[in-house]
């Protein structure tokens, strides 16, 4: 055991006996090479300085401190404010002031000897461990680390000051944080006691000292957002704060044209502002300022907020000082972040079209049209939906964008400020218009009302025909510049289909969060997910199955078809042998000699098949029982496919496959695919959709799919009387995720990866209630009971709390054909199935109870319905939404997932309106 | 011999086995007079000090817009690549936490990333079942994401770790929820060996860890959902060398201890274990009381080891990251109760390839970086010195 601790240790660590206090994990690193020397600290004799118990009139000096508050907006406080009274900063002229220090600190117990009523609070700024014993007043600031000090100033002149730490988070900051609120307010009261506050929750480093002197407690809540410090940070720092707290009485002032961090440089220094505060910062301390820019050129405080609206057009555009200190790479993932961002997109609500402000959803369909107006800032336009028209509310036309978008509000007559009483689609045209109007050939004499359509077609308001085509003239297409007046970009472009026809465009990321919705489709073995997901997939896609996923599929096809083949014939070996002894048997019973000599004519029953074939029976036999068979197949299709069409044509084969319903393992799709075999084993064999749809599983890995979709508009209501609607179809994609059971892995692990899903869609085969399988131990287990554990695990995982769930009773069809058959009541968790039996049934030959217009299978799934829902309801005190579906069936497929769909509409609508709209739910069965 | 008469067997001879185990498990207990911290202790040996300050957080990397569920280092330590929720692996230069690359994954479900030796390639693979390599020199495509380079597929479940064969560029060994281990030619796109599975001796279920010896890389260990830890050796794909029992929840993380003779686990049951590659012993178990109720104790979800061995990172899903004394079996820091902490469950954590700083990643969407405070530090000694 000795021998082996020693060994714990790799020869060259240090030896076992570590107990003093470093033990240094990193001790490769000593950090860079500090320029300067390190800040010593002169003890301070706490018998010394005199503690002012409390402040003599706290009122106004709390008021005060507020104000230096409120002067921590980094925008707002130009550096030259900073100090705005230098004569309280030359009172202290006389005091001896040491801030040579780079921490500043040995000033303070020179100060506080000669500031005589002066308490200088300073919250934890730099942490000193000597001054741990100064728990100064700190009223009126909330602090970590609180030091205080007090003292007289000789001439009775108070001073008064607080810098204040933003709490924000800072990312190096600590000089930068202290410029942002260093205030220095002179006292208007020359009697009044000054103080100094310094508050700093500004940077982890500093807080780190603080917690340090053993002050861990408050730590400003925002500040645990602070960032980004390092130890060269800590080194860079130090001389800032020499002049933030070394407070010289020289007053240095800091240039208005500084880096924002180090205080140093000119207005001529290259420097990067924040695209969000416009804080500047020089070379070296922008990356210290801005730390990863997740996004883009931001302060680490500003993350987040919206940027300025003059920044706008600086997006995506690196300055060289960037481009300088970044490899290009890291440059061009900076700005690709700077223009995904969503903080840093334009704000839906600052555009106001037709004076209505915009939705999330308008704008995004402004910006992605095919045709969308350049350069969108923030301010009123006016829309003209019909042509396209779009220019500045009270001007003329800009441009002219996509037509036909349901954006803002109806367009005004006055919109563009016309007084020529001509009107456009409503809208009075401006002088420059109508002289536009003229050149192309329109008739304007009194006053007309025109309707102008996208593709410049015109007509008089209240007649029906076409009176012409105003960009028919070529010579308009010289006139429009001159007159600056926008003409259509590229007029084939302008049909009015092209709304309709937005399904391919791209999305930018930073929507995409918002527009895609997650469906989470899940069950157990053999409930038909895969189906549900192929159906989907047929539905709503534009190429469901793309070349490559054909191939794949195509792969899994015939690997399952060898699958198929080899139980086939293991099942002919059973049959073989069975009627061999069978033959035994009877031979022995009626053939009283023991001679028996034809042992030819013996062995040849129906099942025996030729030496050849059985030689590659065995070989496939073998090679399943050793699970090896994708690893064989499909290479060894090419070579084999001559062989299977012997064997599938053998009479032995074809007398196991009559006997199919005897071969469990067999599932029940393998007779449609083992009746095309032949077809399958060809090499240039290309899977129909049918095929695809029966085919088993998804892809060959098994592992998760998903596809993206746009629920498409139904014929009924695609004519865009439901605006909201069309636009939703338009907008939302919707990702449907199929997931094997097995990729869950054990107790649902994985399921916290799908928090953001918005319904969880759990697939049941309603044919499972009498069916078993083998787990491990080889104890038959229901699959009904199987599928309802699944369903309590997923339903009872934390990370699906308070979501919707969505059942699928699949496989409808199989019920029907065996719920005559066998009863519900095999399983034991339907042993109360009740059903009413009409006594007149035996007359019916379709089985249509027509007393009550249900069949025995509609009632059954009416049962397990209200069995899940039970269910669910004594798990999670909410409504289970249950549908029927049959896989196969197209039609029952698109029902069940509308039904999804208007699952997650409605529940839009709740989180809109609030809880006003339950009414309006949608019935729990949607058949 | 008739089915019922071969189940009988069968039960009989599971029987066995089991008792078998069980007197093996006691014969062990029996051995194990001592643990480490005991040891350690009656040599007088005590934990090592560290003070709150001792570490801190020098870099956030901000950027995943998901949790972040996996992260590697380079070896020429100044690199790390993250996996994150929102779909995206990001390269991340830890000196200036700028982002070198940004990938776009075609599945978003992504579980775990590695580096390649030689820091031109990055591996990662999730809900998928496959492993996709991309190398990060290949020339971005139209819409600037980097193409998949090499795809390798063949598992039949997720693919839960993966990790680069050390002084092999082309190898590579991922871990998987089909039971399975798999040992990769990268460049051909082949499974070269597969581990687990069909054999008697492979895990039973999902394997949710890897790591492979440093200085014998023809041996690795794998944790698994069957709360168990198995060592493989890469060249005899048929059976594990050893396994190793005690955790009694699923083995989330498995790590080698720096010597490459001992490895340490952090498991479901909240605790993080040593065990002895050799002798099959476990040597010491890492574990916070807590309170009665067992729904509480939070998960042990990644560990790493300093290099020198004494202290054992673990990250744990209510936010806390210890650093335990190996030897003594103290938490001498709890990286969530210092500054800047993680506000989620810390999902990975690495240690870049010197030694010199600590990469967790959260499901607070950040990672960061720790380092000792050895300039700090000084500068505090000299002001106590005066």
């Amino acid at each position: 055991m000795e021998r082996l601790l020693k060994k714990m240790l790799p020869a060259g660590a240090p030896p076992l006996a570590v107990d003093s206090a470093d033990y240094p994990f990193a001790i490769e690193y000593h950090g860079p090479p500090v320029p300067y020397d390190i800040p010593e600290v002169i003890p301070i004799e706490i018998g010394r300085i005199p503690v002012v118990p409390s402040l003599p009139s706290p009122g106004p000096l709390k008021k005060r401190s507020k104000i230096g508050r409120l002067a921590v907006d980094p925008a707002g406080a130009s550096p030259t404010s900073v100090i705005e009274n230098h004569t309280a900063m030359d009172r202290l002229d006389s005091v001896e002031v040491r801030s040579s220090g780079a921490l500043g600190s040995a000033a303070f117990p020179d100060r506080s000897a000669e500031l005589s009523d002066g308490i200088i609070d300073s919250s934890g700024a730099v942490g000193f461990k000597e001054v741990e014993g100064f728990d100064g007043s700190s009223e009126g600031i909330d602090s970590s680390g609180v030091l205080g000090f007090s003292g007289e100033v000789k001439e009775g002149e108070g001073f008064e000051g607080s810098w204040e730490g933003t709490g924000s988070s800072g990312v190096v900051g600590f000089s930068s944080e202290f410029k942002k609120g260093e205030r220095l307010e002179g006292s208007p009261d020359d009697t009044v006691h000054g103080r100094v506050l310094t508050e700093s929750a500004l940077s982890s480093e500093s807080e780190f000292r603080s917690s340090a002197l053993g002050d861990d407690e408050a730590l400003n809540p925002e500040a645990k957002r602070a960032v980004v410090v390092t130890f060269q940070d800590s080194a860079r720092s130090s001389g800032p704060a020499s002049l933030a707290i070394g407070l010289s009485p020289r007053g240095r002032r800091v240039k208005k044209e500084a880096c924002y961090q180090c205080l140093k440089g000119s207005r001529f220094t290259e420097k990067e502002a924040c695209l969000a505060c416009d804080a500047k910062y020089c070379s070296g301390c922008v990356l210290w300022a801005m730390g990863s820019m997740p996004e883009g050129r931001k302060c680490v405080s500003c993350i987040g907020s919206s940027i300025m609206e003059t920044k706008m057009e600086k997006l995506g555009k690196p300055s060289r000082m960037l481009k300088r200190l970044l490899s290009s790479l890291e440059v061009q993932q900076v700005m690709r972040s700077e223009m995904d961002c969503e903080a840093n997109q334009l704000r839906p609500d600052d555009i106001c079209v037709n004076e209505k402000k915009l939705t999330q959803e308008e704008m995004v369909l402004l910006q992605s049209c095919p045709c969308p107006p350049s350069k969108l800032k923030p301010g009123y336009y006016w829309y003209d939906k019909f042509s396209g028209f779009w220019g500045k509310q009270g001007h003329k036309p800009h441009k002219v964008i996509s037509p036909n978008l349901n954006v803002g509000g109806n367009i005004m007559k006055n919109a563009s400020n016309g007084n020529t009483g001509v009107l456009i689609n409503g809208r009075e045209i401006t002088k420059v218009e109508l002289r536009m109007l003229k050149w192309a050939g329109v008739q304007c004499a009194g006053k007309p009302h025109f309707w102008v359509n996208a593709d410049g077609t015109y007509q008089e308001e209240g007649q029906k025909n076409i009176k012409g085509q105003i960009w028919g003239k070529p010579i308009l297409k010289l006139l429009g510049p001159v007159l600056s007046l926008p003409i259509p970009s590229n007029p084939s472009n302008l049909s009015g289909e092209e709304v309709n026809n937005m399904v391919n465009r791209a999305v930018p990321d930073y929507l995409e969060q918002k527009t895609l919705r997650r469906l989470l489709l899940v069950g157990d073995q053999g409930s038909g997910t895969s189906t549900i997901f192929k159906q989907a997939k047929f539905l709503y896609g534009s190429v469901p199955f793309s070349e490559d996923e054909r191939q794949d599929i195509k792969l899994v096809i015939q690997r399952n078809i060898y699958n198929y083949l080899g139980i086939l014939l293991e099942g002919r070996e059973w049959f073989e042998e069975e009627s061999l002894t069978d033959k035994r048997k009877s031979k022995q019973f009626h053939s009283s000699g023991p001679e028996n000599n034809g042992s030819d004519e013996h062995d040849m029953t129906e099942y025996y098949i030729s030496p050849r074939l059985k030689a590659f029976s065995d070989w496939l036999l073998k090679i399943m029982a050793s699970g090896n068979l994708e690893a064989v197949f499909p290479a060894a299709t090419r070579v084999y496919a001559p062989l299977v069409e012997e064997l599938w044509n053998a009479a032995a084969i074809q007398a196991t496959y009559r006997r199919r319903n005897e071969l469990r393992l067999l599932p029940s799709v393998a007779s449609y695919f083992l009746e095309q075999v032949v077809d399958i084993c060809r090499v240039e064999y290309e899977p129909s959709d049918m095929d695809i749809l029966y085919a088993d599983g998804i892809t060959s890995s098994n592992g998760l799919a998903c596809t993206d979709f746009f629920f498409p508009c139904l014929a009924g209501d695609g004519n865009g009387n439901d605006v909201d609607d069309h636009l939703d179809t338009l907008l939302i994609r919707y990702q449907l995720i199929r997931l094997h059971t097995k990729s869950l892995g054990e107790k649902c692990k994985w399921l916290d990866m799908f928090e953001d899903v918005r319904l969880v869609i759990f697939c049941v085969a309603l044919s499972d209630y009498d069916e078993y399988f083998e787990d491990a131990n080889g104890v038959g287990i229901n699959k009904m009971m199987e599928s309802k554990r699944l369903f309590e695990s997923i339903v009872g995982h934390p990370a699906l709390d308070q979501m919707d769930f969505l059942l699928i009773l699949n496989k409808f069809d199989l019920l029907e054909q065996k719920i005559d058959m066998a009863s519900l009541t095999l399983c034991e968790w339907f042993d109360d199935f009740n059903p009413v039996v009409s006594h007149n049934r035996p007359n019916n030959n379709n089985s249509r109870n027509i007393s009550n217009g249900a069949t025995m299978a509609q009632q059954a799934f009416h049962y397990i319905a209200v069995k899940f829902k039970k269910l669910f309801y004594s798990l999670t005190g909410r409504k289970l939404h249950v549908t029927l579906a049959n896989g196969l069936d197209l039609d029952s497929v698109d029902a069940a997932l509308r039904y999804a769909w208007e699952i997650l509409k409605w529940e839009d609508e709740r989180l809109a309106f609030g809880e006003a709209v339950d009414s309006t739910e949608p019935s729990s069965y949607s058949q | 011999m008739s089915v019922a008469e071969l189940k009988e067997r069968h039960i009989a001879a599971t029987a066995t086995v089991n008792a078998l185990r069980e007197r093996l498990k006691q014969r062990r207990q029996a051995l194990l007079d001592t643990d480490v911290a005991g040891y350690a202790r009656s040599h007088g040996k005590t934990a090592i000090c560290f003070g709150s300050t001792d570490l801190v957080c020098c870099r956030t990397l901000q950027g995943h817009t998901g949790k972040v569920y996996s992260l590697d280092w380079t070896l020429e330590r100044n690199r790390i690549v993250s996996a994150s929720q929102d779909g995206r692996l990001i390269v991340w230069n830890a000196l200036t936490s700028q982002k070198t690359h940004a990938i776009k994954l075609h599945c978003a479900w992504v579980m775990t990333c590695a580096f390649a030796p030689n820091g031109q390639s990055v591996a990662c693979g999730g809900l998928d079942s496959a492993c996709s390599i991309f190398n990060l020199n290949s020339q971005v495509d139209r819409d600037g994401n980097i193409p998949i380079s090499r795809i390798l597929t063949g598992h039949k479940g997720y693919v839960s770790s993966c990790q680069f064969v050390p002084d092999q560029e082309t190898r590579l060994i991922t871990s998987s929820g089909d039971q399975t281990c798999v040992l990769w030619d990268v460049t051909t796109g082949q499974r070269i060996s597969v581990f687990g599975g069909e054999f008697p001796s492979g895990h039973t279920t999902d394997v949710l860890s890897v790591s492979i010896n440093s200085s014998n890389s023809n041996m690795f260990v794998s944790g698994s959902c069957d709360a168990t830890a198995r060592l493989w050796d890469t060249r005899i794909a048929s059976r594990a060398v050893r396994t190793y029992h005690g955790h009694e929840g699923d083995v989330n993380a498995v790590k080698f201890f720096p010597d490459g003779q001992r490895f340490g686990t952090g498991s479901n049951d909240g605790t993080c274990r040593l065990f002895d590659m050799r002798t099959g012993h476990q040597l010491q178990i890492y574990s916070q009381q807590h309170g009665n109720n067992d729904n509480d104790v939070p998960i042990a979800t990644s560990i790493a080891f300093s290099i020198s061995g004494r202290l054992l990172f673990a990250g744990y899903s209510n936010g806390d990251c210890y650093a335990w004394d190996t030897l003594v079996a103290e938490v001498v820091l709890n990286l969530g109760s210092l500054q800047n902490s993680h506000e989620g469950r810390i999902s990975c954590l690495g240690l870049s390839a010197d030694g010199s700083a600590l990469c967790t990643g959260s499901w607070d969407k950040n990672l960061k970086i720790w380092m000792e405070t050895v300039v700090l530090k000084l500068m505090v000694e000299r002001m106590a010195f005066h």
